[in-house]
């Protein structure tokens, strides 16, 4: 009799886990797809995956639903290991109803979200789905609702990470862009709030939905997504690595790694990596391979405003996230979409207890009509708001260049920097020699018999005085001027003196972040 | 709309006038620009090679579409290739000054230079088209 009924069960089971049918599995695999299931497995360490809701179904009775059967009403759910770690995950089955969302397909997804805030456990988002399931009307959209409402609230307490694998489209956009990290799958994921098809009947535009809303748009245009993979195996590797830089909650820090890389490893190639000419540039990126564990980095929206870097890298085994500019593209300036960008990855950090080092060659925020009228005084604040906010260590690391505004919105001493380092090719001041010259001596040159010559004896003469750190290092707005050789060594050594600091903000509901 | 572009080749400056046709894009990333022909010396191959990428209205030209633009403001220092050079991606094109520093302007793909939009010393704008590439 109980083998019976074991029997019975197993056999529910087995077909609940072919979901929509082996024609329609076949249909995903086609497209370059996994299954839902297919992916989780690939995901979680073997063995792990424990699904949960595994008998949900709908319980709609409009339309032709009461005879429609929807195994796991279009999503698989549940939790297990990633590395030794417990996650939570669900993965919407496009196989099942092309994936919509319907009442009970949310509320699985939902309860997902509550264990994992429950549990203090990053959750994985896996979205392949054709929107909002039409038969079910608003149910679907209460559902839409309540997910957006659970992102909302675990913002901040666990990771959240989305990751786009097939369309997702209309509202079913606004839970990945409220989580912390989206990924894209290059080819078979797209995003857009209205497809090209609305688009075209309203502004009669034509657009393909791969510019509209493909993988690299939203990595490199709008800046939406943060991560491309090649596959569905590629990107669920690179959200396991990104998931070992990260703490399992805002309680805990990032898991440490035994750091083979030697701390007090000397880099005596940077000591010439700054260019003789002020007007030449460098990768910053060798900068960061230099001193990174292991020459190990995980860039984060590497495709978007590459005039800065964002990444996490780890120092003597600890997660350090980095903010650099990057003074090979333009010139390394700040713009709007580096300063949306930047003040982005800081809040991250700061959220989940992530040390943040900032590494300084900027001219200055870019000049410009569209700069000007695009709002770059509200986007700028965003960075000198997130840096001021965030209470986690902050040491700044000064290259080269660290002129006027941008220099304190990069995190100077007042914004917060808990040690600021210079290297002595750093030129902190509030402007260029040239410039400066032109407006401090004006008198002198136009006075001057050849004010050519003046001029030019003037920049050098405030390049002396002012083009270095030492004048800040004598005020105490900069720590200590190191050899860039040593800055491995050094860094490694602040972070270690960091690790217990303690900072707390005056009680209030929250800031006002001018977004 | 029609577009004003000077375009050298082998050394010889022409003004070009390029009307933007509307339809179907023509330039797709996967693809780009099937229909331009090789350049040639000719004065009159040098619209038609630069057809394909400026047909394509500028709502649907896709990501990594073979107009390379000024990223900034700025005064183009150097140029770097001619037309007719092959380049692989990340290769320089050009040098752009700009916040007092040389930018050089990189291929985001390889592909073969169909012709260079503007001249050393000239003054851009972002998003002022620099290097057609197919």
């Amino acid at each position: 009799m109980t083998n019976e009924k074991s029997e019975a069960l197993r056999k529910n089971k087995a077909e609940i886990a072919l979901g929509g049918g082996q024609k329609r599995i076949d249909k995903q695999h086609e497209s370059g797809k996994l299954t839902a299931r297919e992916r989780l497995e690939l995901f979680f360490d073997k063995g792990t995956f424990t699904e949960i809701d595994v008998f949900v179904s709908h319980r709609s009775s409009n339309f032709d639903m009461p005879n429609v059967h929807a195994p796991g009403d279009g999503v698989v759910s549940g939790y297990g290991n990633v590395n030794g770690r417990l996650v939570f995950a669900y993965a919407q089955d496009f196989t099942v109803l092309g994936g919509s969302l319907g009442e009970y397909h949310a509320e699985k997804i939902v309860k997902t979200q509550k264990m994992a805030l429950k549990m203090g456990a990053p959750i994985v988002g896996m979205n392949d789905s054709g929107g909002a399931r039409i038969q079910e009307g608003v149910n679907a959209l209460s559902g839409y609702g309540k997910i957006f409402y659970n992102n909302t609230i675990a913002s901040g307490v666990v990771p959240q990470i989305s990751v786009i694998m097939g369309p997702c489209a209309g509202g079913a956009v606004y839970s990945p862009a409220i989580t912390d990290f989206i990924f894209m799958v290059d080819g078979t994921s797209k995003m857009f709030i209205t497809g090209p098809q609305v688009i075209k009947a309203v502004t009669g535009e034509d657009v393909s939905d791969e510019t509209l809303g493909g993988a690299m748009t939203h990595n490199s245009v709008s800046g939406v997504a943060h991560f491309i993979g090649k596959d569905d195996e590629d990107t669920i590797a690179q959200v396991k690595d990104l998931l070992s830089y990260l703490p399992s909650n805002n309680l805990e820090v990032a898991p440490q790694r035994q750091a083979s890389d030697d701390v007090n490893r000397l880099i005596p190639e940077l000591n010439d990596i700054i260019p003789e000419s002020p007007n030449k540039g460098y990768d910053v990126y060798d900068v960061v391979k230099a001193i990174a564990d292991d020459g190990r980095y995980l860039d984060v929206a590497k495709h978007y405003a590459k005039n800065i870097v964002t990444c996490f890298i780890r120092l003597a085994g600890s997660t350090v996230g980095v903010i650099a500019n990057q003074p090979k593209v333009a010139a390394g300036c700040l713009d709007i979409n580096a300063s949306d960008k930047a003040a982005r990855f800081v809040r991250r950090c700061d959220a989940f207890n992530i040390p943040l080092l900032n590494i300084v060659d900027v001219p200055g925020f870019l000049p410009g009509v569209g700069q000007e009228t695009g709002g770059i005084i509200r986007h700028g604040a965003k960075l000198l708001y997130a840096y001021c906010e965030a209470t986690v260590p902050k040491v700044t690391m000064i290259l080269r260049k660290a002129y006027g505004g941008a220099y304190i919105a990069m995190c100077n001493k007042e914004l917060g920097a808990d040690l600021v380092f210079a290297w002595p090719s750093a030129e902190i001041a509030v402007m260029g020699a040239d410039g400066a010259a032109n407006i401090v001596f004006r008198k002198d040159i136009k006075n001057a018999d050849d004010p050519i010559a003046k001029r030019a004896e003037k920049v050098a003469e405030y390049e002396e005085k002012f083009n270095n750190p030492y004048r800040a290092a004598e005020m105490g707005y900069v720590e200590d001027i190191i050899e860039p050789s040593q800055s491995r060594q050094r860094l490694v050594g602040a972070f270690d003196m960091l690790e217990s600091k303690r900072e707390s903000l005056p009680a209030k509901k929250h800031g006002n972040i001018p977004l | 709309m029609n577009k004003k572009y000077n375009i050298t080749v082998n050394g010889t400056s022409y003004a070009v006038e390029v009307e933007e046709v509307g339809g179907a894009p023509v330039v797709t990333s996967a693809a780009p620009a099937p229909a331009a022909p090789a350049p040639a010396p000719a004065a009159s191959a040098a619209p038609a090679a630069l057809t394909a990428p400026a047909a394509a209205p500028a709502d649907t030209v896709s990501v990594g579409a073979s107009v390379v633009e000024a990223p900034m403001p700025g005064t183009i220092l150097d140029i770097k290739v001619a037309p007719g050079q092959v380049v692989n991606a990340g290769d320089t094109l050009l040098i752009l000054e700009a916040m007092k520093m040389e930018n050089e302007i990189v291929a985001p793909e390889a592909g073969t230079v169909n012709a260079v939009l503007t001249s050393k010393g000239m003054q851009v704008n972002a998003g002022d088209p620099l290097v057609s590439l197919t």
